[in-house]
């Protein structure tokens, strides 16, 4: 194995079953519509209370990907904090991959509430797996990670688990 | 031709969804990396993503995703609850790529009362190559409700 990958995979493996609770804040319409506008999806379930009300929500709510495409919550690390490849490197989130490459896999969710204007949300992460496999193109880690997502009562709103691969 | 409003009753194995047609542009990409607070350099800085050897600055996975997630709600109707998605990214796509996603009925389910459709889910670029899979399961309105299924 690589030896770069297989220190980074035993690090990755010391965090495994630890999980961290992070505020993800207060959920802003003007936030999840432009979500949604930008992933061109004009579904009126996200803009329009009325259209909403009358299919049996209390309101307008967010794309269900939104929440779980959203890398960060806070105001953000400062540029020179960033990585070569733009991605935050001390983040709650970030995954301490240095000198890899890091790419989205591929996401497993369930949808158990809306997530409408000024819920209140938490998230628990954690990372769950960590497994090294050679690819076509080569040595690599497929990580997987949980983010459960709840409002502010703990009810829970979505559950993720996501995968990266990291080469 | 689909029912205005599509009902569990009008649902049934090997049904397919609708194809939904996707255009990415690098203005998009854009806009989706900053709405996400994705700094990947990757999804905007196409001189970045050559030295990472792509040909150009990559869709991200969760606009993959979303496409996905889109597919399904529209074909279901607000009055369909989307339940579960999950979907892996195959190949990369990029700018000017033509992404189509479609969907086929694999299984409906009556749970107590309850009716649940599960779909696999495809998005192909224009060469047929398979950018994402997936999976979708959705509740259905039923022909005997008596209000829209509130879960809200």
């Amino acid at each position: 194995m690589n030896v770069s990958l297989s220190i980074i995979c035993e690090r990755i493996k010391r965090e495994l079953g630890k999980s961290r609770r992070l505020p993800v804040g207060t959920i802003r319409r003007r936030e999840f519509e432009r979500f949604a506008i930008a992933a061109d999806d004009h579904n009126r379930l996200f803009f329009d209370d009325a259209f909403a009300r009358s299919h049996g929500y209390k309101s307008a709510f967010a794309p269900p990907l939104y929440l779980s495409s959203v890398m960060g919550w806070e105001a953000g690390p400062p540029q020179e904090s960033l990585r070569a490849d733009g991605t935050p490197s001390n983040d709650a989130t970030a995954l301490a991959i240095e000198g890899l490459r890091l790419m989205g896999g591929g996401q497993e969710l369930e949808f158990h509430r809306p997530v409408a204007d000024e819920t209140d949300v938490v998230m628990e992460f954690s990372v769950t797996n960590v497994e090294f496999k050679q690819g076509r193109s080569g040595e690599l880690l497929v990580i997987e990670v949980q983010k459960k997502y709840l409002d502010g009562e703990g009810r829970p709103l979505v559950t993720c688990r996501e995968n990266f691969i990291a080469r | 031709m689909q029912p205005a409003r599509l009902l569990f009753e009008d649902v049934s194995v090997g049904g397919v969804l609708p194809p939904l047609i996707k255009r990415p542009t690098t203005a998009q990409l854009f806009r989706f990396s900053a709405v996400t607070w994705n700094a990947h350099r990757i999804h905007y800085d196409k001189p970045y993503a050559l030295l990472e050897g792509y040909p150009d600055v990559l869709v991200q996975s969760h606009l993959h995703g979303s496409f996905l997630a889109q597919a399904v709600m529209d074909w279901a109707g607000p009055d369909a609850r989307l339940m579960n998605l999950r979907w892996q990214n195959r190949a990369i796509a990029t700018p000017g790529d033509v992404l189509t996603c479609t969907g086929v009925v694999v299984k409906v389910e009556l749970r107590e009362g309850l009716g649940f459709v599960e779909c696999q889910l495809e998005e192909r670029n224009q060469q047929n190559t398979l950018c994402a899979a997936g999976w979708a399961r959705v509740r259905m309105p039923r022909r005997d409700d008596k209000a829209t299924q509130g879960a809200a």
